[in-house]
């Protein structure tokens, strides 16, 4: 003992008698969240980024454009941009009726219903209800494939247009839209129209792939042997992400 | 993993506890509300600034409900709330300088040849 207490020297430092127990110290979770989930939240933020800079230049856009100040009814002109409940009022079997807004308002309803049934497997999975989290998964499986469904027919009848077109400088008339000519206004709403909804659709059929997965791998019993069905969450927060950004694209694409 | 303490009592077999669904169906009306409201302002309201300023207030209002309580973010820690929204906050002001932007470009365009 006092051979070993004279050749060591003293340190300068106490040591500790006891780890470091302060939130930002290690060895914890500042945010009481698991590393999966904060991810997929940055995840999110950096996916809400991509969309903020979609509708902030669909902001820019429409505000160069002009408006239409009459005189008489509201035509589709090239020359202004056009207002979106005469262009989104059309029906599926419903040939020939004028409901502005109808099918757009059906495919929101059907997306947040899809929400709340993926609310309803989280909760069931934090019960370890594995009945339960079946049932709800395959209700959103259903509802987002409808909206994607939905999404296909809007995209159908706003590509082939109406029977009445838009008549061109040139004389001919040109129904419909592409990437480079419509019907309904000038060119980038068009090209805007796809891009928005598009990018969207793509991220609602990725939420349904995963769905598919998340639904597999519960039916095999991989989160009920793994003793928690936080991957449930996981994909519930994509889910939900995805009907924020279409709450959004519903206001600045259809509503304003 | 330490931060599931609901596994601890659900793992005893054939023991599932009643499912709380109350507050899932309430923000489903509340979201189903808004919706309406702003189909309301479509049909009966004339177009304008004021118009879209209802409904942008009421977007918000939505996107409170379904990243609060479906995403749960309400009842995170402080910490993860702020690393969430200040971002998004920044993003406001990219919005409003480059649709303010918009209307500048579009006034230019149109009074270029006069």
């Amino acid at each position: 003992m006092a051979n070993t207490a004279s050749t060591q020297p003293i340190s300068a430092t106490p040591t500790l008698d006891a780890p470091r127990t302060g939130t930002w110290d290690g060895g914890n979770e500042p945010f009481k969240a698991s590393y999966g989930k904060l991810m997929m939240w940055f995840f999110l933020l950096s996916d809400a980024f991509t969309f903020a800079a979609f509708l902030t230049t669909y902001g820019l856009i429409r505000h160069k454009h002009g408006v239409f100040a009459g005189p008489g009814k509201f035509h589709f002109s090239t020359d202004w941009w056009p207002v979106p409940d005469q262009v989104f009022n059309a029906f599926p079997g419903l040939h020939g009726h004028e409901l502005p807004l109808a099918f757009v308002a059906l495919m929101t309803m059907i997306l947040i219903f899809s929400s709340v049934t993926m609310v309803l497997a989280v909760e069931a999975g934090h019960r370890m209800d594995k009945a339960d989290v079946q049932k709800w998964l395959l209700w959103t499986i259903l509802f987002g494939s409808t909206f994607l469904a939905s999404q296909a027919w809007e995209w159908t009848h706003f590509i082939h247009g109406t029977e009445k077109g838009l008549l061109m400088a040139d004389g001919t008339v040109f129904h419909g839209a592409n990437l480079a000519m419509n019907q309904y206004g000038p060119v980038l709403f068009a090209d805007l129209f796809f891009f928005i909804t598009g990018f969207h659709g793509t991220h609602v059929f990725s939420g349904v792939c995963l769905l598919i997965w998340c639904f597999i791998a519960t039916t095999n019993g991989t989160f009920h042997k793994r003793g928690h069905y936080e991957m449930v969450e996981k994909i519930g927060l994509y889910w939900h992400f995805v009907d924020l950004v279409w709450v959004f694209v519903f206001t600045f694409f259809y509503l304003v | 993993m330490a931060s599931h303490a609901t596994n601890d009592h659900a793992h005893v077999q054939g023991e599932i506890a009643k499912p709380n669904t109350g507050w899932i169906w309430r923000t489903f009306w509340v979201l189903v509300g808004i919706t309406a409201v702003e189909f309301v302002f479509v049909f009966f309201m004339d177009p304008g600034t004021l118009r879209n300023t209802i409904f942008i207030i009421l977007t918000i209002f939505k996107a409170f409900f379904i990243v609060g309580e479906f995403m749960h973010l309400k009842h995170e820690t402080k910490g993860l709330i702020w690393t969430i929204l200040v971002p998004m906050a920044l993003l406001v002001w990219l919005l409003v300088a480059l649709v303010t932007e918009g209307s500048f470009i579009g006034e230019v365009l149109q009074n270029m040849f006069k």
